[in-house]
C-alpha cells in the first residue's frame, strides 16, 4: 500500500479484514480493504483505530459499537437499526427519533459469523456465488452444532452449497432475533455481499445493506 | 491454629450480627460472598454462580480459622445460599442460618446516602457490603447529580465498576442492603425511568430475569458476567454509557 503523508488514515481492523479509510488533502475519500495480517505490516500512523484487533488500549482506539452507531448515522434517518456482523461477532444499534434508543452486542459466542463462513466455503471448494437462498434453515443457536449438521447432511449426499445456504439462513434468522425482530435492518459489514445471505434475512424483514465501510466512516466524526 | 473469624454471606440479621458482635468481641469479620482469589474448593459444578463459589471457596480456605458462619438463607439471599449453608454445616463448619425477610414501605425506609453520593461506583458498592458489619453513619455524603444508574449486586470483579462515572447512582439489591431491607422486592425493581441504567447480573443467578425485564421496561442495558470480564463485556457497557 502506498501511503501519501498529507492524507489521514481510519482503520477498521476486524479479525479477518481491515478496512481502511484515507481522506486525501483534497477531501477526497478512498476505500480499502486488505487482510487483516497484511494491513499489521502497514507503516500509518491512523487517526483512529477500531475493531477487534486494533489496540484497545491506544488512545485513538474507538470503541465497535460507537463507531457503528457514528457511521450509521450517516447513512440514515432518525429511526434506524443497524447489525455489523462481522467475522467473530455481532454487533446492532437502534436509534428512535434521533436518539440512541438500544444496543446488544454478541460476545460470548461468534463460532456462525463470517469467519466460519470463510472456512466452510474454503473447505467444501465452494464459491460464494454458488450460495442460493433455500427455505430451510439449520438451527445456528450454537454454531459448533450447527457444523455438525452441515457435516451430517452433507455425508448424507446433500450438496454443499446447499448446507451452507441452509447455514446461512440460519445465521440471517439468529442476526434477526439477535436485533429484536425489527421490522427493518440496515447490515453493515462482510455479510452485504453475501446475497444469500440477504435473501435470507429479507424472509424475515426489510434489508437495507450498507456496505463494509460503516465504522471507518464513524470513526471519521469529531467526538460530540 | 487460632479460631478469630465470623464468616457470613448476604447481609444476616441485624439481630444475629449484634448478638455475634457481643458474643466475639475481638473476632474479625470476613464477608465470603468476595472474591478473595483462594484456591477452588471444588465445591460447586462448573457452571455455577460465582459468588456462591466464593463462599464455598473462601470458607475452605480459611476453614481452620472460621468460629462460625452466619448464613443468609432466606428471600435475602437466593436458594444457593439456602443448599450453601446445609453443605458447609455438613463439611463440619459451625453455621447459624439467617432470614432477613423484614420488610418496610418505601416511605419508612432508612435513606442511601452512599448509593446517592458521588464516590466512585466500586467504592459505592465496597462501602455499602462492608457496612452491614460496620455500621458507620454516611448521612454526611451529599448526594450527586445522577447521570447514569447501576443495578444488581457488587459484581464477583469490582473491576467493571471502573467504567462509570461518580455520578453514577446504585440500585438493585445493594440499595436494599444499605437500606437495611435487603429483602425488599419493590426496592430491589425501583429504578429512576429516565436515567440510563446497566442493569447487571451474575451469570447463573436467579436474579437474572429480574435484570432482562428491568432492563427492557426501562430502556436500560442488561449484563451479565460470569467471573471475570471479558473485554467485550466491558466495551458493551462502554458504548452504552456513551450513547447513551
Amino acid at each position: 500500500m502506498i501511503v501519501n503523508e498529507n492524507s489521514k488514515y481510519y482503520i477498521d481492523a476486524g479479525t479477518t479484514w481491515s478496512k481502511i479509510l484515507e481522506i486525501m488533502p483534497c477531501g477526497k475519500r478512498k476505500y480499502n480493504i486488505y487482510k487483516t495480517k497484511e494491513a499489521r505490516e502497514f507503516k500509518i500512523n491512523y487517526e483512529k483505530t477500531t475493531g477487534h484487533t486494533s489496540d484497545k488500549s491506544a488512545e485513538n482506539y474507538e470503541n465497535e459499537v460507537v463507531a457503528l452507531a457514528r457511521g450509521a448515522k450517516i447513512y440514515l434517518q432518525n429511526d434506524f437499526c443497524a447489525l455489523d456482523l462481522g467475522s467473530r461477532d455481532a454487533k446492532w444499534v437502534k436509534f428512535k427519533n434521533g436518539k440512541f434508543s438500544d444496543m446488544d452486542w454478541n460476545t460470548s459466542c461468534a463460532a456462525a459469523t463470517g469467519a466460519t463462513i470463510e472456512m466452510l466455503l474454503k473447505f467444501y471448494d465452494v464459491k460464494i456465488e454458488d450460495l442460493k437462498f433455500t427455505k430451510e434453515k439449520y438451527p445456528v443457536t450454537c454454531g459448533i452444532f450447527g457444523l455438525e449438521k452441515i457435516m451430517d447432511d452433507i455425508s448424507c449426499g446433500l450438496c454443499p452449497s446447499v448446507a451452507i445456504s441452509k447455514f446461512i439462513h440460519g445465521i440471517a434468522y439468529n442476526a434477526y432475533n439477535f436485533a429484536k425482530n425489527p421490522d427493518k435492518i440496515c447490515i453493515s459489514g462482510g455479510f452485504c455481499e453475501n446475497k444469500c445471505f440477504i435473501d435470507s434475512l429479507q424472509n424475515y424483514c426489510e434489508v437495507l445493506p450498507l456496505g463494509r465501510f460503516v465504522l471507518v466512516d464513524g470513526l471519521t466524526l469529531q467526538q460530540r | 491454629m487460632k479460631k478469630d473469624i465470623i464468616a457470613f454471606w448476604g447481609y444476616p440479621h441485624p439481630d444475629l450480627i449484634k448478638k455475634t458482635k457481643q458474643k466475639y468481641p475481638g473476632a474479625n469479620w470476613v464477608d465470603l460472598d468476595i472474591n478473595f482469589g483462594y484456591p477452588s474448593s471444588k465445591s460447586t459444578p462448573d457452571a455455577y454462580c460465582g459468588i456462591i463459589k466464593n463462599i464455598f471457596d473462601n470458607a475452605f480456605y480459611l476453614k481452620d480459622k472460621i468460629i462460625k458462619i452466619l448464613a443468609a438463607v432466606g428471600k435475602d439471599k437466593c436458594d444457593s445460599g439456602f443448599f450453601a449453608a446445609q453443605l458447609l454445616k455438613n463439611a463440619g463448619f459451625d453455621v447459624e442460618i439467617s432470614y432477613f425477610e423484614d420488610v418496610s414501605p418505601l416511605e419508612n425506609l432508612c435513606d442511601v446516602p452512599v448509593c446517592k453520593s458521588s464516590l466512585a461506583l466500586k467504592d459505592k458498592l465496597s462501602i455499602i457490603t462492608a457496612n452491614i458489619v460496620a455500621q458507620r453513619d454516611y448521612s454526611h455524603l451529599k448526594p450527586s447529580r445522577a447521570r447514569f444508574g447501576f443495578w444488581g449486586v457488587p459484581p464477583n470483579d469490582l473491576s467493571i465498576c471502573d467504567i462509570f462515572p461518580p455520578e453514577t447512582h446504585v440500585f438493585g439489591w445493594s440499595r436494599c442492603v444499605e437500606a437495611k431491607n435487603p429483602a425488599n422486592l419493590e426496592l430491589e425493581m425501583y429504578v429512576e425511568k429516565d436515567l440510563p441504567t446497566v442493569f447487571f447480573a451474575q451469570t447463573f443467578c436467579a436474579k437474572n430475569v429480574l435484570a432482562k425485564y428491568l432492563a427492557q421496561k426501562y430502556n436500560g442495558l442488561y449484563i451479565e458476567i460470569d467471573g471475570t470480564p471479558s473485554s467485550s463485556a466491558y466495551a458493551k457497557i462502554e458504548a452504552f454509557l456513551r450513547l447513551r
